[in-house]
């Protein structure tokens, strides 16, 4: 009986070994890659520090630098903020407008749905951000096309007004991944529904605002979370498109361009993790509020009184 | 039970080896270990186009040639992304052996105790013929760690073609920036704009500085200050920015691009007729690169002085943690002072510093390195000796003066505030 038992216990609970072992690799890849660097970073946002010499301790120095005494971490700000406001929406918008279009069943569905999905898989590459430099440059296609109509825009990338937009566009065009989640979505979503709104008399946009779009609630938070979280960590498109400079007069230059000309062209490396930090904080209260608002618009089926 | 646990003792092992092989295996990777046979592997890099790559490569090979026990790895960017690559690479114990090292950068790696000393010690290299004037330019704390391969000046080059054509009067001795002026309005004018006289200049902290030499001021001071004042740089950006409003020099969404490579040069795009620059940038395929010929001159002037300097165009240095210095020395002095290399690497990195190397490769040279080693020899002695090392935060003070003269040229700020801004943002930069 003891026995039993033992042998049983020894088989589950008693060898947590085997499951360390499993488990580490992605520990070690977690511990030294991620949570290590981490904390060597929140360190350093309390130093003095310039890649070469031994970091010297400053206290809040750095992040009372960063929030009273420097305006261009304020420009990096409003520019970043800008950006998300923009881009998370337009996105979202074009792949659910996408992923509805693709919902419909269709012998190339497909292929569309690959075809869609393709510049989310090549857009964060350098090689694509450098393409879209050239389409919108000074005498690029857009300048070109635009000209020929009368609109003379004189090129977008080197244009104070217009070269957020550009790495906004983008980012927009990139919209594969929430697509094919919202594509998911709306196959989950029970055909009786459909056909009890048709009963009723509902015209498309009765039926997508009354059926799809609550049943597709939590789908479209999910996608607003992680899509906002990411367009704060936007870096890429504007690295390339400007350069590395964030120009013109500052207008591409986001929180994360910015936190890199800090530590690597000036070697602040204090300073950038401060600001790394003071990013973490904002994603986090952001992500935070959203779930706050999630109350009010998110609709969980199965669940009552809601 | 005891043979039960055994499983689990023996995976804590297995776990351990495996761990203990990952770690093993990222150390063997690094290791520095001398290859067998006594052969060693040094890393070189450096900054610089296409162009000076395949002829520093040819050099390369021939020193590898010649010592047949040293392996040189060689990659190369242009300026910017070199050294923020450069940076990384020091920081994380990685430096290459080798690697161009510039005037604005030297102090701070020097001080840093990044640099190896090269008058004494292991990387001890040959400098007998290198001009001494110019060895100061890599002298820190009075030990030298830097060797300049070659020497440059500022230079004012312009399409001499398209200034005939346009009427418009050729650069020539003591000419002035009224002159500059008139002859660049009138290419624009005769070109209806297509073609601008000059290539905004006014963002680039280099030519300020000559202009400021030539008022007798200077960018930086013996103690590491700003050498001038906001009301300097109003002055300067007064005179840039009405040659943009006028129409002389490039619109605003040109110049903002400009960032020193060929890609980005409206120079190079035939959108501009003519700008500054160093005469190092003229190598073997220069015209082809731009389209037509140019022709130098010193800059224009308004005191009679001409403010402008020999300047080390660059320096070699050896990393203080690379384990070959020895090697890594030859490998400069191989550059530096080896005749055949000299022959390979002819003007690409501007004239050479090596007297006796310099001598031979004038006399072989044609095309645009001809015109600049011509052009270098007739104004050498109008030249000033170089000021020392400018301090620590220099290359952000540059980057700052391009930025905030967009602000100018897209009209943000007017340029008084455009100038204040500068001054404060460039006295923070300097002072931590």
């Amino acid at each position: 009986m003891t026995a039993l038992r033992q042998r049983t216990r020894t088989r589950y609970g008693d060898r947590p070994g085997i499951a360390y072992l499993f488990l580490s690799p992605w520990m070690a890849g977690a511990l030294l890659l991620t949570v290590g660097p981490m904390l060597a970073s929140l360190y350093l946002s309390f130093t003095n520090y310039d890649l070469f010499t031994t970091p010297r301790w400053i206290g809040l120095a750095n992040y009372r630098r960063l929030l009273l005494d420097d305006p261009r971490f304020l420009t990096a700000v409003w520019v970043t903020v800008k950006y998300v406001a923009l881009s998370t929406p337009l996105k979202l918008v074009a792949a659910l407008a996408v992923a509805m279009l693709l919902n419909r069943a269709s012998r190339a569905q497909g292929f569309y749905r690959s075809a869609f999905y393709a510049p989310s898989l090549l857009g964060a590459s350098v090689a694509v951000a450098l393409v879209w430099r050239v389409i919108f440059d000074t005498n690029g296609i857009v300048d070109q096309s635009l000209s020929t109509l009368g609109i003379h825009t004189g090129g977008w990338v080197a244009s104070p007004r217009y070269a957020l937009l550009v790495i906004v566009a983008l980012a927009v065009w990139q919209f594969g991944a929430p697509m094919v989640i919202f594509l998911a979505g709306l196959k989950q979503i029970p055909a009786e529904l459909y056909d009890a709104a048709a009963v009723d008399g509902a015209g498309w946009w009765r039926t997508f605002r009354s059926v799809t779009l609550p049943m597709l609630s939590p789908v479209i938070f999910f996608n607003l979370v992680l899509e906002t979280i990411h367009a704060f960590q936007a870096f890429t498109g504007a690295f390339v498109v400007s350069g590395g400079r964030g120009g013109p007069t500052d207008s591409t230059l986001f929180y994360t361009l910015y936190l890199y000309q800090k530590g690597f062209t000036e070697y602040r490396m204090g300073y950038a993790s401060a600001m790394a930090w003071l990013l973490v904080i904002a994603i986090a209260a952001i992500t935070a509020l959203l779930f706050r608002t999630a109350r009010m618009w998110v609709f969980y089926a199965g669940e009552d009184g809601r | 039970m005891r043979r039960n646990r055994r499983p689990g003792v023996s995976a804590r092992v297995l776990a351990l080896v495996a761990l203990g092989c990952m770690l093993g295996a990222t150390a063997a990777c690094k290791s520095d270990a001398a290859e067998p046979g006594g052969n060693v592997t040094i890393r070189f890099d450096w900054w610089g186009n296409p162009d000076r790559a395949e002829v520093t490569e040819k050099a390369v090979s021939l020193f590898e040639q010649k010592n047949p026990t040293i392996k040189v790895d060689t990659s190369y960017a242009e300026f910017n992304a070199y050294f923020q690559k450069l940076v990384t690479q020091v920081a994380g114990g990685g430096a290459p052996d080798v690697f161009q090292m510039d005037y604005r950068y030297v102090r701070e790696y020097a001080d840093r105790n990044q640099l190896a000393p090269l008058d004494n010690g292991p990387a001890k290299v040959d400098t007998s013929n290198i001009t001494p004037q110019l060895l100061s330019g890599g002298t820190v704390n009075g030990k030298l760690f830097g060797i300049p391969p070659t020497q440059n000046t500022q230079v004012f080059s312009y399409d001499f073609a398209q200034w005939q054509s346009s009427g418009a009067t050729a650069p020539s001795e003591g000419w002035t920036w009224a002159n500059m002026q008139a002859a660049t309005q009138k290419i624009s004018d005769s070109t209806g704009g297509k073609v601008r006289g000059v290539g905004d200049f006014g963002g680039i902290e280099d030519w300020f500085e000559v202009w400021l030499r030539q008022q007798g001021k200077a960018i930086y001071t013996p103690e590491g200050k700003l050498g001038y004042t906001a009301a300097d740089v109003e002055k300067w950006w007064q005179m840039t920015d009405g040659w943009r409003r006028s129409g002389a020099s490039t619109p605003a969404e040109l110049t903002t691009k400009m960032d020193g490579s060929q890609a980005n040069d409206p120079v190079a795009q035939k959108l501009a007729s003519s700008g500054f620059g160093y005469d190092s940038g003229f190598t073997a395929k220069s015209w082809e690169i731009l389209g037509r010929e140019f022709k130098l001159s010193g800059f224009p002037s308004d005191s009679g002085k001409l403010g402008q300097y020999v300047k080390p165009a660059m320096m070699f240095s050896i990393a203080q943690s690379s384990t070959k210095k020895e090697a890594a020395a030859k490998l400069i002095n191989f550059l530096i002072n080896d005749p055949e290399a000299g022959k390979i690497l002819g003007m690409s990195r501007g004239l050479p510093a090596n007297a006796k190397v310099r001598e031979q490769v004038g006399s072989t040279l044609t095309g645009p390195p001809q015109v600049a080693f011509q052009y270098e020899q007739t104004i050498q002695p109008k030249l000033e000796q170089a000021p020392p090392p400018p301090p620590k935060g220099a290359g952000t003070v540059k980057s700052t003066f391009q930025r905030i003269y967009d602000d100018v040229i897209f009209a943000r700020l007017t340029i008084p505030q455009a100038a204040a801004k500068f001054i404060g943002e460039a006295q923070q930069a300097i002072s931590s």
